[in-house]
């Protein structure tokens, strides 16, 4: 089988190998504060301003409930070649998150509960499968 | 102890003036300002050489833009300073021309916004993040539109009204990109662009300037400024994003919160506004913003729009120049160009696009980052 690979790894990775369709979890992190934001970073808490030790990792569901939709017809950057969706999305474990999602999806509309997966999105130069975030309705 | 703005000496606004904003053409951004401030100069009757310091609200310009500007005024030597606060930048600039006034530092100041079409430079903060380059500024806001209208059950036709008034307004407004009447069949059959919203619920890429003057009594006196035109500004607060509740829309939470310090520094109430002029780069977020405002409840907006309440002669003209959607949002002169709109209506010089009996207008301008600007004119 081709190995896979995963385009934003310090983002998310794969409940159990790094697999098309696996659920993914995504790489978060926790302020002394109780504050939970996305993506992890070691600057500072946006709530209360408390920095390194304070901030550590912390593993996030992809599961979510869908706040708002819309199909994005008209985009300039041809990497992103339209019509695609962006979704938001209130994950259940805190922060609110925008991606694109799952292109074989089927329609969502807010309040829906949506996942999110590793979807194939091409090839790397050597011969890898190129695995990104997608959301889709949950199963 | 600290003081708002008008807890110090009063500050006018004494000279309005704009180059039209237009699309993007081969007019250098030196004519433009040139062209907006010696209409601003001659609006108010006084000569370059007394404007002690300038203020150049830009964002797409470049470094140091503004002495290639100023110098063909003749160069007197006065400070100079230039302002990116992305869409807030002209608002940034005229709060700080009016403190500058206001602080007794200068009598006369000059606030002036130019700017032309380029791209857009956004800073690598270290942070990843999963998908912000397929979501530009009209899917930002298709989201809030989409989330608008199934939380008050409305329809994206509703929403869409708002381009339909706005573009009423530019229609008779000669310093607007898109001076065109729009049905709502027009607007909503229009070139999609991301979720409901279509092209003519956008505000169009272009470029302009707009320049103000602002003016203390005792410059006004010295300079004998027909202090009968001058308009006072009576608020001005500057806010940026706090975290707020998740899901929370920050834009309109950010409005709010900087709009009700505006108000209670002027010691007034919302039902007090004669006219706003507000950010709607986008359609939705004009109902957002006069909720946020404190115009009507939350979900009340589309009403108020239907009853013609917020129409020019109606309870409160929002956007009566035509709004970003019309008048156009060239970035750094837009937030300048609200002030000189608001002053005209406060005059009774604006014309056929006069809102009868204007005694008290509010000016807002929120920015990417998110930032927001409230100012408050009263004649």
């Amino acid at each position: 089988m081709q190995p896979n690979k995963l385009l934003k790894p310090g983002l998310y990775s794969a409940t159990s190998g790094d697999q098309k369709g696996a659920t993914a979890r995504l790489k978060g992190g926790r302020c002394r504060c109780g504050y939970v934001f996305f993506p992890m970073q070691t600057y500072g808490c946006e709530r209360c301003g408390s920095h390194g030790d304070a901030l550590t990792p912390c593993e996030l569901s992809a599961k979510g409930t869908l706040l708002a939709e819309a199909t994005v017809h008209l985009h300039a950057d041809k990497n992103r070649p339209a019509p695609f969706t962006i979704v938001k999305v209130a994950l259940d474990d805190g922060p609110v998150i925008r991606t694109v999602l799952a292109e074989d999806s089927a329609p969502v509309a807010p309040g829906q509960r949506v996942t999110g997966r590793l979807a194939a999105i091409g090839q790397s130069d050597r011969g890898e499968t190129v695995l990104d975030l997608r959301f889709s309705i949950a199963s | 102890m600290t003081r708002s703005l008008n807890e110090l000496r009063p500050v006018y606004v004494v000279g309005i003036g704009w180059h039209r904003y237009q699309n993007p053409s081969e007019t250098p951004y030196v004519e433009l300002g040139l062209t907006a401030i010696r209409a601003a100069l001659a609006d108010a009757r006084i000569e370059w050489p007394a404007v002690e310091s300038t203020y150049v609200a830009t964002a797409l310009l470049g470094m140091a833009s503004g002495r290639p500007i100023l110098r063909h005024l003749g160069a007197t030597g006065a400070p100079l300073m230039h302002v990116e606060n992305a869409s807030a930048s002209g608002s940034t600039a005229f709060r700080h021309a009016c403190i500058e006034v206001a602080s007794g530092i200068s009598d006369i100041a000059l606030a002036v916004g130019v700017d032309k079409r380029n791209p857009v430079r956004r800073p690598d903060t270290g942070i990843g993040n999963l998908a912000e380059d397929a979501i530009v500024p009209f899917t930002h806001f298709a989201l809030l539109t989409n989330e608008y209208a199934v939380r008050h059950n409305g329809s994206t036709e509703d929403i869409a009204l708002v381009a339909v008034k706005n573009h009423r307004n530019g229609a008779k407004n000669p310093n607007a990109q898109r001076q065109q009447e729009r049905t709502l069949d027009e607007v909503l059959g229009g070139k999609r662009v991301s979720g409901s919203l279509t092209a003519l619920q956008c505000t169009p890429i272009g470029e302009g300037a707009a320049a103000v003057i602002v003016a203390s009594e005792d410059g006004i006196r010295r300079l004998g400024i027909d202090a009968g035109r001058a308009i006072r500004t009576t608020a001005s607060v500057g806010r940026s994003e706090r975290v707020y509740p998740p899901g929370a829309g920050f834009d309109a939470a950010l409005t709010k919160e900087t709009a009700d310090l505006a108000l209670a520094q002027a010691k007034l109430t919302p039902k007090d506004l004669d006219i706003i002029e507000l950010h709607d780069a986008f359609t939705v977020e004009e109902l957002h913003y006069i909720e946020s405002i404190g115009l009507c409840p939350e979900g009340h907006g589309v009403r108020m729009l239907k009853d013609g309440a917020l129409d020019i002669g109606g309870q409160c003209a929002i956007n009566p120049s035509g709004g970003l959607i019309a008048m156009g949002h060239p970035i750094g002169p837009t937030g300048i160009g609200q002030i000189g709109e608001i002053v005209m209506q406060l005059r009774g010089e604006a014309g056929p696009r006069q809102h009868g009996g204007a005694r008290i207008g509010l000016a807002h301008m929120v920015g990417v980052g998110a930032v927001c600007y409230v100012h408050i004119l009263q004649r």
